[in-house]
């Protein structure tokens, strides 16, 4: 049986209301996009975000795979679908990962607010990894140890959500 | 992102309520109702309709409706074909050229004799009708197409345009006493065109999921 035998099959089986299939379908594909996406991307730090976006859109649109059609190739396009969104975004809004950068956000601008509220306005992972690296004083790779994602999505997640903290205050300056 | 890999699995697997069964409200009820709203519009707001008919009998509408209602019954069709990744699509664009064709068969023989009568009996009225309505079937059209994945959001949104042109020139035809291969052209066409390539331009941001 090769992979998209059985992608098919495990879709058939969730469509009759197999949670449990529904769930080995979904770790099947999610095997398959990180192996495709990997090949694309070339060491992306993002990858493992594209991996989850893609699974979210493979859920949210299942209703557009028809029934009795192969999964592998909505599931190929849907990849590739996310990826040049994603290369989109990325030309629209490139992010140079500096190391040295981070930690130059002036504290001091922070130090009239409640950084637990700002905290609350982010994005909970990025708020996450803020709070481990920045208050917690877990280095990068024990964050990124902790949340199960690699050292690089590690600080490009400290890194938006930095800057996002600084959006945030300077607007409310 | 939010959460490991494995957890977020995890959570997708326990909604396994079937998102199926509904395609008739989420993506043909909007084209539906962009149809009914102009047709049912125009009906109200112009008087005398088919004004043609005692001159050239049915003719005239033939020509027109047989080009607006082919045109926007292919693209809702190929809105639904675009909406489902991972499907052929080349088919269906290439078959929007027959509406075209079908024009072309009675409009070639009129431009090529010179028969070219124009700007025609109220023209501003139909660009003013074109204006108005191809937006409606075009916002209809992305809604719809919204529901389903678009893996190519410029040809999606391109096609989406062209079924806004389908409505507006269906829901105008019947009242339009203009005739002739470059009233067609000028004040059907373009428009249509027109809103295609705004579609085009703008499905990558209008149809983004």
């Amino acid at each position: 049986m090769n992979q998209g035998d059985r992608l098919d099959l495990l879709m058939e089986a969730a469509r009759a209301g197999d949670e449990a299939a529904y769930r080995d379908f979904l770790g099947e594909a999610a095997l398959r996009l990180r192996a495709s996406l990997a090949r694309r991307m070339n060491g992306d730090a993002e990858l493992e975000d594209l991996v989850q976006e893609a699974l979210i859109a493979v859920h949210e649109k299942r209703h557009t795979l028809d029934p009795g059609r192969p999964v592998a190739p909505w599931l190929n396009a849907i990849a590739r679908y996310k990826l040049i969104d994603h290369w989109r975004r990325r030309g629209r809004n490139p992010v140079v990962l500096d190391d040295t950068a981070d930690g130059e956000v002036a504290a001091d601008g922070f130090a009239h607010v409640d950084v637990a509220t700002l905290l609350d306005q982010l994005p909970e992972a990025q708020a996450e990894a803020i709070r481990m690296t920045h208050i917690e004083g877990l280095t990068g790779a024990e964050a990124a140890d902790r949340v199960g994602i690699g050292h690089s999505a590690m600080k490009l997640r400290v890194h938006r959500g930095l800057l996002r903290l600084k959006d945030i205050v300077a607007g409310k300056a | 992102m939010m959460e490991r890999t494995e957890d977020l699995i995890a959570r997708l697997a326990a909604d396994t309520k079937p998102k199926s069964g509904s395609a008739m409200r989420h993506f043909i009820a909007p084209l539906l109702l962009a149809c009914v709203l102009c047709i049912g519009a125009t009906a109200l707001v112009l008087d005398d309709p088919f004004p043609t008919y005692h001159l050239r009998g049915w003719l005239p509408m033939v020509v027109k409706w047989g080009f607006s209602v082919s045109l926007l019954l292919i693209a809702g069709l190929a809105l639904h074909v675009l909406g489902r990744p991972g499907r052929p699509s080349g088919w269906i664009i290439a078959s929007l050229a027959l509406p075209l064709v079908y024009i072309g068969y009675f409009a070639l023989p009129l431009l090529l004799s010179g028969d070219l009568p124009w700007p025609g009996l109220a023209w501003e009225r139909c660009l003013i009708a074109m204006g108005i309505m191809s937006p409606v079937g075009f916002a209809a059209a992305i809604m719809a197409t919204r529901w389903l994945a678009p893996v190519d959001t410029r040809r999606a949104g391109f096609v989406a345009g062209l079924f806004g042109g389908g409505v507006a020139m269906t829901a105008y035809a019947p009242f339009c006493p203009g005739e002739g291969a470059l009233y067609f052209v000028t004040f059907y066409l373009l428009p249509i065109l027109t809103m295609a390539a705004i579609g085009w331009l703008s499905g990558p941001k209008l149809l983004r999921w």
